[in-house]
């Protein structure tokens, strides 16, 4: 580390602690004297070690613990139970020393941490140390029983630990109040180049810990409270004030567990965007979520239910009776249901326990029921960091959240949510109880869906035993109908429709009747017409018989009497007297 | 270091020996090992013995001792081990300490 280096900026080491180093621009400033202060139980031992901890497994690099208060065996089996392998880290990386002066040591005038730190000094040396933790330094101090000593023995340190080029971390039980004692050690803040208060309150009788950088010299930090919590894993701290990178959701789509609101939102969800759903209780919001996860489950991913306040045996058999299963998804482990007490933690360690629940299950889908229970613990502001951040979380790791909220009062036209969330969901449902003619019906309207075109028309949400769906818009008087309107609507379309059905049959049958009947007449028209037609070839034939029968006697009486002409002239004197007769006889048929 | 015979032999003979944990030439130390010898030269004149440790010397011992600050008086024996910190200024509570009777003034 080159001078001109130390002069333009500082060094920091990475604490590895979540959230600390991204309120600390980085983590703790290196070769430099850090302070955590905080009354008794707020954290400043775990937060000191945790930091020591992870330096040694991340970094490789060794450092010193020295415990003035606490035995080290037990600060050694408070890191065991955070689950840190202090007896592996012991053999090389980590020192600890028990730094505390048995009771019956005698006062006897005048003494200094001489020792201490050149027995300390040589250690690091050999160990090669990079960070020592002075943890609990106000009971090294009030041995001093003097003032002046006490500034004295804390300025040996801090030139100790400048010269040997340290990253030191000091934690104090003193608070900066009015108190005797906080006058007295007031001063110590100033020594430190960084300084991180912890504290702890009770919101609603929810504890919860809070951290704010008092102090950072140098550098750029968040100087607002944060909260932070003390996990399984140790300190987590909840920052939420950084830049979150937002990647690029995924362009292929989850389906809601309901075809027809699928349809309704070009499709269903885009995967790993998170959708907000709102309504009073009893809306069917728990069960919209478990038809979401038992989709989920059903195309073979893995899905995380976070309930609040509702036991998992509870949620399993209410949702099998409107036929949302999830039993069976439940026995091959595709599907956790982890039920959540709200008042059991402060809203922070719910995110926090949500967040290792993710991190074990691995979920593509995850439902929280309600999310806005968060508001009850530990205040609101705190809540709605909480849900900022649970969606960043999701939205980092892809996957598709559904959160649901509460409101309050059946006032359809409320569009706010209690954790003023509804600006950072990817989507936003809201089911209410529409009001008409006596009866409540649940209504589904999609107030926004990022990216994508959406119907915008309120439907009927149905809930029965064969399974939940949405019925079509029927409107009316500019209103969409629901419920016994609905039917009534319906029925009154299916008689007109019946009706309109008959008149047409009734119509067509009288048409095809006449139509027979012009039939029959045609027949009967072209029956007489046949039937003249022959008639007259009939006369026809008649007329021309007779006419050829004419002749032909014509043509015999004119033969015959040729031939009697011819006789006669033959013979001479052939008296014309038969010759009369004939032609008398032809005469009257000539006449 | 030692100003007479070894300290195991005093021990068998009920002498008083004592451990002294010094940062070099530091003034609490220089007055604490003062006050240590002229103590011994006064109550035990023919049977005591005195380490010194320099801390500057060899920290690692005074770690490996639990030693914090110094100076650091150890009384070994006779029993019970005794430990007083600070330069010996208090003499009073040095003397009430090691149960030795109040020097009478003069």
């Amino acid at each position: 580390m080159s001078v001109k280096k130390r002069a333009r900026f500082i060094e920091k080491i990475s604490t590895g602690i979540e959230g600390f180093d991204e309120i600390t621009g980085g983590g703790l400033p290196r070769g430099r004297t850090t302070l955590i202060m905080g009354g008794p139980g707020c954290g400043k031992t775990v937060l000191a070690l945790q930091a020591l901890v992870n330096g040694a497994t991340r970094h490789g690099a060794p450092g010193m613990f020295v415990a003035f208060e606490e035995n080290a065996d037990l600060v050694e089996e408070n890191a065991e139970s955070f689950g840190w392998d202090m007896a592996g880290l012991q053999k090389k990386l980590i020192y600890f020393l028990n730094a505390q002066l048995t009771p019956d040591v005698v006062k006897v005038g005048e003494f200094d941490l001489t020792a201490l730190l050149a027995g300390l000094e040589a250690k690091a040396k050999e160990m090669g140390a990079k960070l020592v933790v002075f943890d609990a330094l106000d009971v090294l101090l009030s041995l001093l029983d003097d003032p002046a000593a006490e500034r004295r023995e804390l300025y040996r340190i801090q030139a100790w630990l400048k010269r040997t080029g340290l990253t030191g971390i000091l934690t104090t039980k003193i608070e900066e109040d009015k108190s005797p004692a906080g006058q007295r050690y007031g001063f110590m803040p100033f020594m430190a180049d960084c300084v991180v208060r912890l504290g702890q309150r009770v919101i609603d009788r929810v504890a919860v810990r809070e951290m704010r950088l008092v102090k950072y010299r140098g550098s750029p930090h968040v100087l607002n409270e944060v909260p932070f919590v003390i996990g399984a894993a140790g300190v987590e701290v909840g920052a939420s004030n950084g830049v979150h990178p937002e990647p690029q959701p995924f362009k292929m789509r989850v389906s809601t567990g309901i075809e027809r609101l699928d349809e309704m939102m070009e499709g269903g969800i885009y995967r790993g965007t998170n959708v907000l759903i709102t309504g009073s209780a009893g809306t069917g919001k728990s069960t919209l979520s478990g038809l979401f996860l038992e989709a989920a489950c059903r195309r073979g991913e893995r899905a995380l239910f976070v309930s609040f306040d509702e036991n998992t045996r509870d949620i399993v058999r209410d949702l099998a009776s409107v036929g949302v299963r999830l039993a069976p998804h439940l026995k091959t482990g595709l599907l956790r249901i982890e039920s959540v007490r709200t008042e059991a933690a402060s809203s922070e360690d719910h995110l926090i326990r949500m967040k290792h629940l993710i991190r074990e299950h691995k979920p593509a889908c995850i439902a929280v029921d309600p999310f806005s229970a968060l508001v009850k613990v530990g205040g609101e502001l705190a809540a709605r960091n909480v849900a900022e951040r649970l969606i960043y979380l999701c939205r980092n790791e892809r996957i598709t959240a559904l959160l649901t909220s509460m409101i309050e009062g059946t006032d359809v036209t409320m569009e706010t949510t209690p954790l003023h969330i509804s600006t950072l969901a990817d989507s936003w449902l809201q089911i209410s109880y529409s009001l008409h003619a006596g009866e409540r019906n649940r209504a589904l309207t999609i107030i926004k869906s990022r990216g994508s075109k959406h119907s915008n028309q309120m439907r009927e949400l149905i809930f029965s035993n064969s399974g939940i769906t949405l019925t079509d818009p029927y409107t009316a008087g500019g209103e969409v109908l629901m419920g016994t309107l609905r039917i009534e609507k319906e029925n009154a379309v299916r008689t007109m429709a019946e009706r309109k059905r008959h008149e047409i049959d009734h119509k067509r049958r009288e048409i095809e009747l006449i139509l027979a009947e012009r039939d029959l007449r045609l027949v009967g028209a072209q029956r007489d017409l046949l039937d003249c037609s022959e008639e007259l070839d009939s006369l026809a034939l008649a007329q021309i018989t007779s006419t050829s029968e004419r002749t032909q006697r014509q043509d015999a009486v004119v033969r015959k009497r040729d031939d009697k002409l011819v006789r006669e002239q033959a013979n001479g004197a052939k008296p014309a007297g038969g010759k009369p007769c004939k032609r008398s006889k032809a005469g009257n048929e000539q006449p | 270091m030692s100003r007479t015979a070894t300290g195991a032999s005093h021990a068998a003979h009920g002498a008083y020996v004592f451990r002294i944990y010094i940062a070099g030439g530091a003034p609490n130390s220089v007055r604490a090992l003062a006050s240590l010898y002229a103590l011994c030269r006064q109550h035990f004149p023919e049977s005591h013995h005195i380490e010194v440790i320099d801390v500057l010397k060899e920290p690692m011992r005074a770690l490996a001792e639990a030693i914090l600050v110094t100076p650091t008086v150890v009384k070994i024996t006779p029993a019970p081990e005794l430990q007083m910190i600070g330069d010996l200024s208090d003499e009073e509570e040095v003397l009430r300490a090691l149960g030795l009777p109040q020097t009478t003034s003069g």
